[in-house]
């Protein structure tokens, strides 16, 4: 062994802190692309873009104007009809996790301290040189970032959503919000929002919608024809991606799963488990758990979260086309189908998932929390008793975005699947 | 005459159990997991079938189970350690009845895990990432108190006055507790009660979780530990079963996986076999597709 120590090159910490986060993407990508074989061949868009935006640092929408959004609350629609481009700033990055770990509470959400992180850091793969962010008022944890990252320089404008989505107060609250959104979001973008602009924007978003719909009706298939890693990476490339080419590559992706489904195409094993994932978002690079449930023989054949499902799965209905008509069926769109564990109460998130495992066929349900997301915390209890009314099964994990304690998350996963498995061939 | 092996590769122990097809222990070995985890292990295996004088090839499927499963690429067949216990601890505990709990404390995670009637999983719950509580816990406080972890026992049994009251159960707090608590001029006999209460509260806190009925069967290293089972029982309010050798009921159970895989493979092997035999009659080789 040679005693003679190599010369420490010595970088700055955001030099290093931009090769953390492409070695963490990069891995994770090697994953999803390398890990399970059989991918879809239209996949190979969805892998290119992760890779050139994450690792390469191709910026997928060089000199235009980009508006961040701090939720699945911020409707898109307006945003486009401004003429900016919304892209989503909750973040997935373990890197950036640690950053923002330290301006926050030790036990608190990792997806906000990720998201804080990156900001501070201003290393977006995605969106930098942003300057102003939407932040709706949704769980305290998201509201009260708002002031740090006006702290940091950033334009924030806080959007205001109601903790009660049943009431009439609660509607006409938030429609009032997205109307004056509407207006002032001109000043953001330096163009008004004008009639012609917002119905084309509800057609382009609800097309994207349409085809996403059309994937997902896919999975209700037996057997799978598509893993559901695959599906978080083409709902994630949402977040950023163009909206035109986006919806161009889901497209084909439909026709082949289509074809796929036509021919009995099974993209899992024999007695794979079917999972509904449920919980706090998995954000790329972040797909953590979902990853280990199909390392562990399992598939995700439906998912009800904010980074996936619920980012997609209701659209804009307008009786009239005009202004008022379309904003405050905007504004409808966006609270009412939303099951965000921030509301007061949350029947509908139980009735969905019922539903998606009734409908998707699914085995079993995991749904994961971060620890100090206190809202999905405390929401597991009625959820689980829920389901166990149902006589569905379900596996409760809390995490975080480290990498470490994947040794005890991936036994209890894998143990799920067997009990799953066993029940299955019971039945 | 074939065998079946299971590996369970523990946090802290590698443990090898060998069965014949009568489901019997033919030996067993424990052996310290250490840092070398693949290469500990496949030294104890390769020991054990030594000791009881085979060799490779007469195990006809081996499994492993326990943290560093995936490392012993050798294997027919991996299983999570929740589902190897449940399968060894309701062949184990046979001769006491149907065991339907099982508590088990092992070196780095304390699990609850229910069991039906069937003797299958039906619920489970694990500690997070820290190790309160666990073995882990137990070796730390004996290391503070100087004495043998295998004395933990007596001295928990010789503690004249009250347990001392031992709040923490994060092995870095409890550390700086017991030390607060020898400067208070504790007995460490007190202080080695108080541990074991502290932990049976914390573990039967999430054993809770899935459940707990009757028969409930305790395991892991700790079981080896009398104060520790005394602690659990009083806590509860119940008996447990205790096995003979509580430390291997996961191997034992990766095992009995193992026999059990096998017999269904060759069952299906058989199926395929004849049904080749009937094809090739009832065709009578008047096509060349079958050769």
């Amino acid at each position: 062994m040679s005693t003679e120590l190599p010369q420490h090159q010595v970088e700055t910490s955001q030099q290093r802190h931009i090769r953390h986060q492409g070695m963490e993407a990069s891995g994770v990508l090697d994953t999803v692309e390398k890990g399970f074989g059989g991918n879809p061949e239209a996949m190979q868009y969805f892998y290119d873009l992760f890779r050139d935006v994450y690792c390469e640092g191709i910026k997928p929408h060089p000199d235009k104007e980009m508006i961040g959004t701090m939720c699945v609350q911020i409707p898109d629609e307006i945003i486009h009809a401004a003429g900016g481009i919304p892209v989503r700033l909750c973040n997935g990055f373990y890197t950036d996790e640690e950053v923002g770990g330290d301006f926050m509470p030790a036990k608190s959400c990792s997806l906000v301290k990720a998201s804080l992180g990156m900001l501070k850091s201003e290393t977006n793969p995605y969106s930098d040189g942003i300057k102003s962010i939407i932040n709706p008022t949704t769980c305290d944890q998201k509201k009260k970032a708002a002031g740090m990252m006006r702290e940091m320089g950033y334009q924030v404008y806080d959007m205001e959503l109601p903790p009660v989505k049943e009431s009439e107060e609660g509607r006409e609250y938030w429609r009032r919000s997205v109307r004056k959104f509407t207006h002032e979001v001109g000043k953001l973008t330096g163009k008004k929002v004008t009639r012609k602009n917002l119905k084309a924007t509800i057609k382009q978003v609800g097309q994207a919608q349409l085809t996403y719909h059309r994937l997902n009706e896919l999975r209700k298939n037996t057997p799978i024809p598509i893993l559901g890693k695959d599906i978080f990476m083409v709902t994630n490339a949402y977040f950023f991606d163009d909206l035109t080419r986006w919806t161009a590559a889901t497209e084909k992706l439909c026709t082949e799963i289509e074809a796929r489904v036509a021919e009995g195409y099974n993209a899992a094993g024999r007695r794979s488990p079917r999972i509904v994932f449920t919980g706090s978002p998995p954000v790329f690079p972040n797909l953590k758990i979902p990853l280990m449930i199909e390392q562990a023989d399992g598939v995700i054949v439906a998912d009800e979260t904010c980074s996936s499902n619920r980012l997609l799965n209701d659209m804009v209905s307008v009786d009239e086309w005009f202004m008022y008509d379309m904003v405050d069926a905007i504004a409808d769109r966006y609270l009412k189908s939303c099951t965000c564990p921030i509301f007061t109460m949350n029947d509908d998130r139980i009735r969905r998932l019922i539903e998606l495992v009734r409908t998707f066929k699914a085995d079993g349900v995991i749904y994961q929390a971060f620890s100090g997301c206190s809202v999905y915390e405390m929401e597991q209890r009625s959820v689980a008793k829920a389901m166990e009314k149902e006589g569905i099964p379900m596996l409760y994990i809390e995490t975080d975005y480290s990498p470490s304690g994947t040794g005890q998350l991936s036994t209890r996963i894998e143990a799920f699947m067997e009990s799953l498995k066993v029940r299955g061939r019971q039945k | 005459m074939i065998y079946f092996a299971g590996i369970d590769i523990g946090s802290t122990a590698v443990k090898v159990v060998v069965i014949d097809e009568d489901r019997q222990i033919i030996g067993n070995k424990t052996v310290a997991t250490g840092a070398l985890v693949f290469k500990n292990a496949q030294t104890a295996f390769l020991a054990l079938l030594n000791e009881i004088g085979l060799q490779r090839q007469h195990v006809s499927y081996l499994t492993t189970t326990g943290y560093g499963r995936k490392l012993f690429k050798d294997a027919d067949e991996t299983i999570s350690e929740i589902t190897a216990n449940a399968v060894g601890a309701r062949e184990a505990g046979k001769e006491f009845g149907t065991i339907r709990t099982i508590i088990n404390i092992g070196g780095q995670d304390s699990k609850g895990i229910s069991i039906d009637l069937l003797g299958n999983v039906t619920n489970f719950a694990m500690n997070d990432r820290c190790a309160a509580g666990t073995g882990r816990f137990l070796d730390m406080a004996a290391r503070n108190l100087e004495i043998e972890v295998s004395d933990l026992g007596l001295f928990h049994f010789n503690a004249k006055s009250t347990p001392a009251a031992v709040n923490a159960t994060c092995a870095v707090f409890a550390e700086s507790e017991i030390i607060g608590l020898l400067g208070m001029g504790h007995e460490r006999e007190e202080i080695v009660k108080g541990i074991h209460f502290s932990i049976a509260k914390r573990t039967i806190k999430l054993v809770k979780r899935v459940g707990i009925e009757d028969l409930i069967y305790f395991d892991g290293g700790p079981a080896l530990n009398k104060g520790m089972v005394a602690a659990l029982e009083d806590e509860l309010g119940r008996r447990l079963v205790i096995p003979e050798f509580p430390q291997i009921t996961t191997a034992f159970g990766a095992a009995l996986i193992g026999l059990e895989s096998h017999q269904y493979e060759q069952q299906e092997q058989q199926i395929t076999e004849q049904t080749n035999a009937a094809n090739a009659q009832s065709c009578q080789g008047s096509c060349s597709s079958c050769g």
